[in-house]
């Protein structure tokens, strides 16, 4: 039995797997209203927050799954990338509870974890596939060719497609987090009513800051009540430029490496579009989509465990080491 | 009674095992490697986790992502092993170390760290009046030695063992243990963010 800790942005999880991939808990609590006031994560505000939540989720995983600390065989911790302060109260907790038990650790890239979402169930996906990993932090493709390596084939240049949709929705006065209020709005509206522009780049490379730019100008251009009446236009157009970009990469590298499954992973694949678009994809539930702990207990699965003492130093990184 | 004490809110963390009072060790250390000191400590001792009776952590103020580094491992370990917790103020116990001394903690961003009347403050240090030949001690007090002193103050040379944070005073001073969670840390600053926000 895996616990499984993630705070590695503005969610508290907690999540137990036993040894056949079978989930027992996965508990997240999340920060979104906290942070909405600022329009955007607030590290020291996120810190502060998965300090208090930290016990009580663990608590809470191990009483939704009936178990105690005695009948855990290791404890599994996000280790990076994402924010130092807020990975560092996960990674301390992680360390107490295992070396508290005499537990093996095993540190997980949170990137890793967005992808072993998929090989849970309902998904129950094995390698090799080829995975768009799209959240509020990161966009890439990924030629995943076993269940803990992969070689990257394309990353955003600049925003991530998250990120993308989180400041288009503030644009359109959506508040944050606004990509899903995004994706509710643009099903009213005519996703060809304006013509965003995507751009072109060599290779499979992304980059969504000159789409932002367009929607800036976009929304510039109309007075208030003209805005109101467009806004679902503008949201439906926009996101379908950011999906159409995702998907025409996606299926770029698909040929290119000859892949036979495509899998979407990261919290973006929640997005209605673009699993309608990819619809031949592998693709997680939507909670095992965004940032929880079920997924880093997943990847544990595949990692070889640190031994006490040796995990007690271990440190958190911030930014991507994989690929 | 085996009692684990930590601070880490202070760049020279601390960790120190003690049975009853008697003190078993103390290491410095970083504060993401405090475990790592705590587990060589109950080695050395003869001891392992499972054995440890109760916890003793530093609550600040310090650095933010220190406190929370001590408070996140002292809970844990509470919640695990299932021990009562203490808290007690890295002030109190840096002035524990230095009786009859002013505890003054480098705060960053040119502020400080320090009791007003028994109190915790964050203040700027020109603004610290203490009264002629106090003791000032700690990492505050060592960076701003020259103007404490044109005070009036006293301040230990930078290498005395006064101005560290020693989690065997922390052991000393506590004295309400009790359930992991309703030991907070001390920050004394709320984020900038939300400061910004009330403007």
């Amino acid at each position: 039995m895996i616990l499984a800790i993630e705070t590695s942005c503005d969610e508290t999880a907690a999540a137990l797997i036993d040894d056949a991939g079978r989930l027992h808990a996965n508990v997240v609590s999340s920060q979104a209203e906290l942070h909405a006031r600022f329009g955007g994560v607030v590290p020291e505000v996120a810190s502060r927050r998965h300090l208090e939540l930290i016990c009580p989720v663990v608590q809470s995983a191990l009483d939704e799954a009936k178990l105690t600390f005695d009948q855990l065989d290791r404890v599994a911790v996000t280790q990076g990338p994402g924010l130092i302060g807020a990975l560092l109260v996960g990674i301390s907790a992680a360390k107490a509870i295992a070396w508290g038990k005499g537990l093996p650790l095993v540190p997980v890239d949170h990137l890793l974890g967005h992808v072993a979402a998929l090989y849970l169930e309902p998904v129950g996906l094995d390698p090799p596939f080829l995975c768009l990993l799209t959240s509020g932090g990161h966009t890439l493709l990924l030629d995943v060719q076993e269940h803990t390596t992969f070689r990257l084939l394309g990353t955003t240049l600049d925003d991530a497609a998250g990120e993308a949709f989180d400041k288009g929705a503030r644009l359109l006065g959506l508040g944050y987090p606004g990509g899903a209020a995004l994706d509710m709005l643009a099903r009213k509206g005519d996703s060809g009513a304006y013509s965003f522009p995507v751009a072109r780049l060599d290779g499979l490379d992304f980059s969504f800051s000159g789409l932002k730019t367009a929607l800036l100008y976009a929304v510039r251009g109309l007075d208030s009540a003209e805005l109101e009446r467009r806004r679902a236009d503008l949201a439906a157009s926009y996101q379908h430029a950011i999906v159409r970009a995702l998907v025409e990469r996606t299926l770029q590298a698909a040929e290119k490496i000859g892949a036979r499954q495509i899998a979407v992973a990261g919290g973006v694949a929640a997005n209605s579009e673009l699993r309608r678009a990819l619809a031949g994809a592998a693709l997680a539930p939507v909670e095992l989509c965004t940032d929880n702990a079920a997924m880093i207990a997943s990847a544990a699965r595949y990692l070889k465990p640190l031994m006490p003492p040796g995990y007690l130093g271990l440190d958190a990184y911030a930014s991507r080491q994989l690929a | 009674m085996l009692t684990l004490a930590l601070d880490t809110a202070t760049p020279r963390s601390s960790c120190a095992l003690l049975e009853g009072e008697k003190l078993l060790g103390e290491r410095e250390t970083k504060a993401v490697s405090v475990l790592a000191a705590a587990d060589a400590l109950l080695a050395e001792a003869g001891f392992s986790p499972a054995d440890l009776e109760r916890i003793v952590c530093g609550t600040g103020p310090g650095s933010f992502t220190g406190i929370r580094i001590g408070l996140a491992a002292a809970r844990g370990l509470a919640l695990t092993l299932a021990l009562p917790l203490a808290g007690v103020s890295t002030l109190n116990a840096l002035r524990e170390g230095a009786p009859g001394s002013l505890p003054v903690i480098d705060g960053s961003r040119k502020e400080i760290f320090t009791l007003i009347e028994g109190r915790p403050f964050v203040t700027r240090p020109e603004q610290l009046a203490p009264a002629p030949g106090t003791l000032c001690v700690g990492d505050g007090a060592v960076r701003y030695r020259a103007l404490l002193e044109a005070a009036g103050a006293e301040v230990p040379p930078d290498a005395s063992e006064l101005h560290l944070v020693r989690a065997r005073f922390h052991a000393r001073l506590a004295t309400d243990f009790g359930p992991a969670e309703l030991v907070e840390p001390l920050y004394l600053r709320i984020p900038d963010a939300e400061k910004a926000l009330e403007r």
